[in-house]
């Protein structure tokens, strides 16, 4: 409903406005905005709305098919896996498993990233030099094969693995903030207000920092999106959460020998973390797209 | 000046492989001391300080002696010897095919810009992109050996061809044998290698494309596209010349950076399709807690990761006019 | 013969709030052998009509024009590549920041020997088609005063200072031995020696081939000089042109009374400590655009017939648009 004008006004609309105006008007990254927010519900209220309990097993019911097929219930929409727990229960659980832990692994990153990035980006000399090169180092080792090795150090489990997926995080993040500080630094604005007599602190929290929202935010949505994929690949490989845990990279290597007799138990996980990562991908480019617009006429 | 750029490289390298081993060294301080003396990897008087120890490791890295596998009481240098060609050959194979069909489709969908061409290759990219390899590996198991028959599942040579191992290379060990038809094993060997290869070129073909289309329109932005327009070049010309030589200088830097996914990606695909090659052991020993070999495969792995990031780097020196001003 | 015509040019930029005219019916004609200066302060629009007659203007704009001739020929009429075709054979640009409109990664000599169009080189057999371009592309360096052309051509343009840069986009632009050369500010980056070089050199292009020149620029000094005829512009409208000597001598438009006014150069009896001239405010942004006359809101005899676009009239070859123009200097007494 547009505003009533009954006056010929000149109408700014802030930056948050103007970027959200854009955003919306791409179908496809609204979609899968909307598709991502019902996603965070069910990752966040799960355990209460599931119709059947996803650790029950019910030898009565074994490799029941989905209901769309010919014998299936709709007591069970999804059908059940080789021990007879309901599938769609165990998907929305594993909703909040792997959606839920791939988030909180990008915020602890994201956290730790801005800290050591921050530091990293505003010394100079010998000192910044030096953690360059670390950090290089840190970049070159693949992110899965640390977040393996540190599974490997402390044991499978699903904790573990949000830790090592934290730290595998990490470098990248780092990276990212102190490229973009020290980029910023460059700027003339930044030599003003050091004339004016800023110190180093200030100069991060009013000037730098406003202008890290729009990489990080980027950012977060590439991270997301792989850690998403490097905690299912690490449920898949056995080495992270355990059965009967519904995480659902664990889901497809479990119903992997019933590949053949109940292939939905394989295809429906992969699914669901396909449609995860792709409304994450599709959110982060609407989202660029979006900032460029804002920046043009 | 270029020995000092070399030198400087170099000298890069050297330290960098101090970090890393000094890494997979602290790994020994995590593992069980007991499994990695059995294995011979930790010296046998512990009582000596840490930086000793170090340089004793490094020399025992130097001159070979890699541990004995907890699992099969080889050596682990040999076992990895003989599995590396393996990984290299699939990973090189994916490469390739993403070099070759990534550039093109996304120069393509660079120049359509917002019409159907390019819709069709930006969602195409961005639906290969979002997808979990083992996933995507499945479904075509499940389609091509499943239902259709056309490609086999596993392996990387039908048991019926006894190829000997000479360098690891399978088309060189081919064709270094003596088979009686050299052409049939190739091509099974290929069939082979068909499923796999496009399963771990996926990942890095999206990326490419989505890459080489963004670096493209920024390209086309700029001022000295106008100027070449202005100047009468035809729209082909000045394509060509100006727009896809600047477009994809940073594609040589990309390809270091990618490299990393491309080996995580390789191990898990190696998982799937049972490819004999470094990943696959390297997962078997986290399964059965060996602790020297994982310690050694990490070492491998990431020193090939760095090899190829310092060669990308260089070859995008020797491209780039604008990376020599540095 | 009228090389360029030029009649009631509009340029119009769509945005979410309406359409912005940035170029209001502007009218510029151009000779064989003429040099013009186009005299406007940024964002005037200068820059936009340049591009506009180059054809290079982004897809967001909208050109419409009454009469827009080429030698005779309707450019908004033909088709396209017939366009492209006519456009670059006859008419070249040089820039404002040459270092930027040249490739980065290409060196100078293989810029310089693809702007060497085709039809200099017939008879040449194609084996002989890349030395015959070098030797021309030598040719041509020496001409814009570069001696030094082995160094220069195996060179990028990062490693060359602007002025270097300038000269050889000249040289790039006289490869083609084009009719009318658009200069956009060619001198705003250069040192007062490399301008007056550069000025030297188009004036010895103008005399000696015959070329036209559009100089393009903010400071009025220099195309005083330099220039035969002069059109003002205000804001995307065109507020005077004439022959240089006699806009400058007698303006009509209080805008171009207020621009030779604020340059001490040509008030030879301006006393000592004395205040310049200055019209009070600032040009407005494009989302405000005065209708009418745009100078009404600064203009010290504005009226209130003043929001009606004046009408362009002429007296003797000196072409001005207001209501209320000034008299003539030297004409009462």
């Amino acid at each position: 409903m547009k505003k009533l004008r009954l006056y010929y006004e000149e109408y700014n609309r802030r930056p948050y406005q103007l970027l959200w105006r854009h955003f919306v008007t791409q179908q496809f990254a609204l979609f899968g905005l909307l598709s991502l927010l019902s996603l965070l519900l069910i990752a966040i209220f799960s355990p209460l709305f599931t119709p059947h309990d996803p650790y029950l097993q019910n030898s009565a019911l074994l490799n029941q098919v989905p209901s769309w097929q010919n014998g299936g219930q709709v007591a069970y929409p999804f059908g059940t896996d080789d021990l007879g727990r309901d599938l769609l229960s165990r998907l929305m659980l594993g909703c909040s498993y792997t959606f839920g832990t791939a988030l909180l692994a990008v915020f602890g990153s994201l956290a730790a990233g801005l800290l050591l990035g921050g530091l990293a980006g505003m010394s100079k000399g010998v000192k910044s030099s030096i953690f360059n090169h670390l950090l290089d180092l840190a970049l070159t080792i693949p992110s899965l094969l640390f977040a393996i090795v540190i599974v490997a150090v402390l044991g499978p489990g699903l904790q573990n693995t949000l830790w090592a997926v934290m730290l595998a995080l990490l470098p990248q993040f780092v990276h990212a903030v102190r490229h973009e500080i020290q980029h910023q630094l460059k700027q003339d604005y930044v030599i003003a207000y050091r004339l004016d007599g800023a110190n180093n602190l200030q100069i991060l929290w009013s000037v730098i920092l406003p202008g890290l929202w729009e990489p990080l935010t980027l950012l977060f949505t590439m991270a997301l999106s792989t850690a998403i994929l490097d905690i299912a690949a690490i449920g898949f490989l056995g080495l992270g959460a355990q059965a009967p845990t519904p995480e659902w990279g664990t889901m497809i290597a479990d119903a992997l020998d019933a590949i053949y007799l109940a292939p939905w138990t394989v295809a429906l996980p992969g699914l669901l973390i396909f449609i995860t990562v792709l409304s994450i991908n599709l959110v982060g480019d609407g989202l660029r797209v979006a900032m460029k617009k804002r920046r043009e006429i | 000046m270029i020995w000092r750029y070399l030198a400087r490289r170099a000298f890069l390298l050297v330290f960098v492989m101090f970090a890393l081993t000094g890494f997979v060294f602290s790994l020994n301080f995590m593992f069980p001391t007991e499994a990695m003396l059995t294995a011979g990897v930790l010296p046998a008087n512990t009582s000596a300080n840490v930086l000793s120890q170090y340089i004793t490791y490094c020399q025992q890295l130097l001159l070979g002696h890699w541990g004995t596998s907890l699992a099969t009481q080889q050596p682990i240098l040999g076992e990895v010897l003989a599995l590396l060609p393996a990984t290299i050959e699939l990973a090189a194979a994916a490469l390739l095919f993403s070099l070759f069909a990534g550039i093109p489709l996304g120069l393509l969908a660079a120049v359509r810009k917002d019409r159907w061409l390019d819709r069709l290759i930006s969602g195409a990219a961005l639906i290969g992109f979002s997808m979990p390899v083992f996933w995507w590996a499945l479904l075509l198991i499940m389609v091509f050996s499943l239902h259709l028959g056309w490609l086999p599942t596993s392996g990387r040579l039908s048991v019926l061809y006894d190829v000997p191992h000479q360098t690891g290379f399978l088309v060189l060990d081919i064709l270094r044998s003596e088979l009686a038809d050299k052409t049939a094993a190739l091509s099974n060997a290929f069939i082979h290698l068909l499923m796999p290869m496009l399963v771990l070129a996926c990942y890095p073909t999206t990326v490419m494309v989505r890459f080489v289309r963004g670096s493209m329109l920024n390209v086309l932005e700029k001022n000295y596209i106008k100027t070449a327009r202005a100047k009468g070049l035809s729209r082909g010309q000045v394509l060509w010349h100006h727009g896809m030589r600047n477009a994809l200088l940073p594609v040589t830097r990309q390809i270091g950076l990618q490299f990393s996914s491309l080996l995580t990606l390789a191990m898990l695909t190696e998982v799937i399709f049972s490819w004999p090659g470094i990943g696959q052991w390297l997962i078997d020993s986290i399964y059965q807690r060996n602790y020297p070999a994982i310690q050694a495969g990490v070492l491998v792995l990431s020193t090939l990761v760095i090899l190829v990031n310092i060669l990308t780097e260089i070859l995008h020196t020797v491209f780039d006019p604008l990376a020599r001003k540095l | 013969m009228q090389l360029l015509d030029i009649r009631n040019l509009t340029l119009e930029l769509q945005t979410p709030d309406g359409a912005i005219r940035a170029v209001d019916r502007v009218n510029l004609t151009l000779k064989e052998g003429e040099v013009r200066g186009l005299v406007g302060e940024s964002g005037s629009g200068k820059s936009l009509i340049a591009k506009a007659i180059m054809g290079v203007l982004h897809e967001r704009w909208r050109i419409t024009a009454d009469r827009f001739h080429w030698c005779g020929e309707d450019l908004l009429r033909l088709p396209y590549q017939k366009q492209r075709q006519i456009i670059s054979r006859d008419i070249a640009m040089i820039y404002q920041e040459p270092s930027r409109s040249m490739d980065p990664t290409a060196p100078i000599g293989e810029q310089l020997a693809e702007s060497i169009p085709d039809h200099l080189l017939q008879g040449v057999s194609w084996w002989q088609r890349s030395y015959f371009r070098r030797k021309k592309a030598e040719a041509l360096l020496h001409k814009v005063g570069i001696r030094d052309h082995k160094a220069v051509l195996s060179s990028y343009p990062y490693q060359l200072s602007e002025g270097v840069c300038q000269k050889i986009s000249i040289a790039m632009a006289i490869a083609k031995d084009p009719k009318l050369l658009i200069a956009d500010e060619p001198t705003t980056a250069l040192e007062s020696t490399t301008q007056s070089q550069l000025f030297r050199m188009l004036a010895s292009f103008n005399q000696l081939r015959g070329m036209s020149v559009l100089l393009i620029s903010h400071e009025l000094e220099t195309v005083a000089r330099n220039t035969d005829t002069l059109s003002v512009l205000y804001c995307g409208q065109l507020v005077e042109a004439g022959e240089t000597k006699d806009v400058l001598q007698s303006p009509r438009h209080h805008y171009t009374d207020a621009l030779v006014r604020s340059v001490p150069e040509f008030q030879p009896d301006l006393g000592f400590k004395q205040p310049l001239y200055a019209l009070p405010g600032s040009i407005p942004t494009l989302q405000h655009l005065p209708i009418g006359c745009r100078l009404g809101p600064r203009c010290p005899n504005a009226r209130k017939e003043c929001v009606k676009t004046p009408v362009p009239e002429r007296q003797q070859n000196h072409h001005y648009s207001c209501h209320f123009p000034l008299q003539q200097r030297g004409s009462d007494e």
